[in-house]
């Protein structure tokens, strides 16, 4: 109980620097960009707003302070949990992230598992089905991880939207109008998934433990489950936080395409308009997911993997070697 | 061997994830030209989702396009250009310019029940001149108005420091529409949520990054003079949802997700034009056309040669042509088409790249580097051109990259840099460019004087400046200056046509075409047109067939 304490703290300690560090990156970065945050306040740049508006808002959020007053003033309410105020839409950005962080987790979540589905799919059948199977799904997955967003979501709408009609192009709420952007995040993740599971299930099968299992006379979907998919598995869960960092940042350009509400939309918007609590809010949230999405992560390997389990139990591994399943 | 669960299982879940739900098409469309009420109508825009609804707050396109539904203007103009009246019934300039008065249309109230009134426009007058309002458009057109008073419920009187020909135009757009002042008491995050005004749809609701909700304004009575109906609108309400993403726009409006879409691009006008179900409203937008301006304020544009060698060496008909497909129409002139002051020349535009040749000759431009670029003093003639890609559509991007292309074989080494909104007006406050083509759009040809006059090189606070030719000649300035003052409607016009000449002649401006404005709706819509003013949409007489 107490190491799981101690882990914990641990975990959140790192979680607070990694914070820190994104907290204080995305401050000074957003500064050496051009552009005029009090033009954000005044609707967008190219702001033609008189000396008298633009020292008043200047003022008022306080962009008249030395850059080093104004970065401590921001930590020290980021301290206290003040994400403080959008400059564009003028509203409190802990207020916008509630609106907006659910429909990006769901979207994340989704396509999080629809890769995992897809990637232990094509794993399995490159694993089952022979020389022919294999390379296809190996030339599948090197395009499928290869392929960039906005051209798989054009694709996407122009078959199942434009020419067959049987799903909407604008992703609005309802359940169909996940599909494409579901799908569009998903096979990206799901052939770089695809490729390390693949890899570790052809070895897995054809090591001892998977030989005696089948020697015992378990089928051949209990050796995949059972076994094979414990091993498999080990190192494309080890690349979650790196999968769900990719579906983060994939958003930005599936929500523009699909017109979906969420993080990544708010981001772009928030970046054009050098919104800078709002960019800092964006940052922080997914950042904070990452850390969470990690850990969680590991928490998983642990349970797959004895392994890593009696590591962190007893900080000395025991060599039990490949028949760990 | 018994079926493998696991993965079977696996996949079939993924399919289903996959594959549920789908949508059908809307039904054929029976022709007929009686209008039916109710309906909710999907529009779907293109332009950026506005950060506040009330457009006397900053002030930009996209906030008026949405206005256009919920506020109406003291007045508006009909499609020859001609002031028509709206929410004011009739205006008299006094004889000497000081001071305008105008008479407000009886019995109109705001949709929170607010009488429209005298007191009303003195409200947003006064709002509008208020710094903490942060107005930037609509600001700088009443900079002329040092007042505004009510002279009796019905009379309203601006006194100007100034007489202001061009005040007029300003008070049609949808910047200086009049608002309930009892909202306006309301917090200005109150009111950039769900303003108020007097026209005939009410903002009901609004949730960020998908849709704003504007329902019909039962007890509506103030169309401007040139809608087709009286009465309130026929739509019960229409979803004004933000679809950033051109293909997908279209695309939505293809499966009849929604019913109009605005910033249509060349590709999908051609095709909507061979669709039986789409049509095309095309309104291009006032103010100045879409021009290439040579910043005539350093090397090597301070050289005339040098501009008249640019302007008379580059060929861009044959680009518009094949970029735009005939969806733009080339423009010699300032301003835009729908301007009828503008003044257009289209010889000083016939390209002769072997007097472009001579030109740089003559202004000292007679080497070449290894790439083949003209030199002088070992100095390569290169021309910066930052592009706002936000701006920009990528029809016009490509355009310019065949300009670049031109422009090399005369002996210039055109820089395009791609950059967003805010860098781009990084690079322009800190005259990092040589050419540059940006929009402005305002009724009346009143934007002359805003981005030719040599005030308007001052930059304003923000960095922001509008004269990006840099033009400085007094002469003009004092044309200009005449032109805002003039009262008489055909000196007027007189001395503005006489300005455009002065700056045409002078190669400081390449016009390409109008900036481009174009509607796709479904043939189910009728009744949808676009507002002379400033080329936004009214739904107010739109209906939809059932």
């Amino acid at each position: 109980m107490t190491r799981a304490l101690v882990w914990l703290a641990k975990r959140v300690a790192g979680g607070v620097v990694v914070l820190w560090a994104v907290a204080t990156l995305i401050f000074f970065a957003i500064r050496l960009v051009p552009g005029d945050p009090a033009e954000a306040i005044l609707g967008g740049p190219g702001s033609q707003a008189s000396a008298a508006t633009l020292a008043l808002v200047r003022r008022e959020y306080g962009l008249d302070q030395p850059l080093g007053v104004q970065y401590l003033r921001q930590l020290g309410h980021l301290a206290t949990g003040d994400l403080g105020t959008s400059y564009s839409l003028k509203q409190s950005v802990a207020s916008v992230l509630a609106a907006q962080v659910p429909p990006t987790l769901v979207l994340a979540a989704l396509s999080l598992v629809v890769a995992w589905l897809l990637a232990i799919g094509t794993a399995w059948w490159s694993a089952s089905g022979g020389r022919i199977a294999n390379a296809l799904a190996s030339g599948l997955e090197v395009v499928a991880s290869a392929v960039p967003h906005f051209l798989l979501a054009s694709i996407l709408i122009v078959v199942f939207a434009t020419q067959l009609g049987l799903l909407p192009p604008v992703s609005t709420g309802t359940p169909s109008g996940l599909v494409l952007p579901v799908v569009t995040l998903a096979v990206p993740v799901a052939g770089f998934l695809g490729q390390v599971t693949r890899d570790s299930l052809l070895d897995a099968a054809s090591a001892p433990f998977a030989l005696s299992a089948r020697a015992r006379g378990e089928s051949a979907s209990g050796v995949f489950g059972r076994h094979l998919l414990r091993h498999a598995a080990l190192p494309g869960l080890a690349l979650s936080g790196w999968a769900f960092g990719s579906l983060l940042s994939g958003a930005i350009v599936v929500e523009s395409v699909f017109a979906r509400p969420g993080l990544g939309r708010t981001l772009l918007q928030a970046v054009t308009l050098r919104d800078i609590p709002l960019v800092t809010g964006v940052a922080l949230v997914s950042a904070l997911a990452y850390v969470v999405v990690v850990a969680l992560g590991d928490l998983a390997e642990a349970v797959v993997d004895p392994r890593v389990r009696d590591a962190s139990r007893s900080r000395r591994p025991r060599n039990r070697g490949t028949v760990a399943a | 061997m018994r079926p493998p669960i696991v993965p079977v299982l696996a996949l079939a879940a993924a399919s289903l994830l996959v594959l549920t739900g789908c949508t059908s098409g809307s039904g054929a469309s029976t022709a007929s030209g009686t209008p039916v009420a109710g309906g909710t109508l999907t529009y779907a825009t293109g332009d950026a989702e506005p950060t506040c609804l009330d457009p006397h707050v900053g002030g930009n396109y996209p906030q008026a396009l949405v206005a256009s539904q919920y506020l109406e203007e003291l007045v508006s103009k009909d499609k020859a250009g001609n002031t028509i009246p709206w929410l004011a019934t009739s205006w008299k300039t006094a004889a000497d310019g000081s001071s305008l008065t105008f008479t407000l249309k009886k019995g109109v109230t705001f949709t929170d029940g607010t009488p429209f009134d005298a007191a009303a426009v003195v409200a947003n007058i006064e709002h509008v001149k208020n710094p903490s309002t942060l107005s930037s458009t609509g600001y700088l057109a009443l900079q002329k108005v040092s007042k505004a008073v009510a002279a009796s419920t019905d009379t309203v009187r601006l006194d100007l420091s100034s007489p202001d020909s061009s005040l007029l135009d300003s008070l049609s757009q949808p910047w200086l529409a009049m608002e309930s002042p009892t909202a306006l008491k309301r917090s200005q995050a109150v009111n950039c949520e769900s303003p108020v005004g007097t026209g005939p749809f009410v903002v009901t609701k609004w949730v960020k990054q998908q849709a704003i909700t504007l329902t019909r304004n039962p007890k509506y009575t103030s169309p401007p003079k040139d809608a087709a109906h009286t009465g309130p609108a026929y739509l019960k309400t229409i979803t004004w949802r933000f679809i950033p993403d051109s293909a997908t726009r279209y695309a939505a409006l293809q499966s009849g997700d929604v019913d109009v879409i605005d910033n249509a691009q060349p590709d999908s006008i051609v095709a909507a034009g061979k669709s039986s179900q789409l049509k095309e409203l095309n309104a291009p937008r006032p103010g100045v056309s879409d021009r290439l301006e040579l910043n005539s304020g350093q090397a090597p544009f301070d050289d005339d040669r040098v501009r008249e060698a640019f302007i008379s060496g580059v060929d861009v008909n044959a680009g518009i042509k094949s970029l735009f497909f005939g969806t733009a129409t080339r423009s010699y002139s300032l301003l835009s088409s729908v301007e009828k002051s503008g003044y257009s020349d289209k010889s000083l535009f016939d390209v002769d790249t072997t007097k472009a040749a001579r030109l740089l000759d003559q202004a000292g431009w007679t080497g070449r580097d290894s790439s083949g670029y003209r030199t002088k003093d070992g100095q390569r003639l290169t021309v910066r051109f930052p592009v706002s890609t936000n701006q920009s559509i990528p029809a016009e991007r490509a355009l310019f990259e065949q300009i670049q292309a031109e422009a090399k074989s005369l002996g210039f080494d055109v820089e395009i840099q791609q950059l967003d909104l805010s860098s781009w007006y990084g690079a322009l406050a800190k005259h990092q460019y040589e050419i540059v083509s940006a929009p402005y759009t305002k009724v009346g040809p009143g934007v002359l004087d805003i981005v030719y006059d040599s005030a308007s090189i001052k930059p304003a606070p923000s960095g922001y400046f509008a004269n990006l030719a840099q033009v400085n000649l007094p002469q003009l300035d004092t044309v200009l200056q005449q032109a805002g003052q003039e009262q008489d409607a055909t000196k007027r016009q007189a001395l503005y046509t006489q300005a455009q000449k002065i700056v045409l002649d002078g190669y400081y401006v390449l016009p390409l075409y109008d900036q481009q404005n174009h509607y796709l709706y479904r043939t189910s819509v009728h009744g949808l047109r676009a507002m002379p003013t400033v080329s936004t949409p009214t739904l107010y007489d739109t209906w939809l067939e059932k």
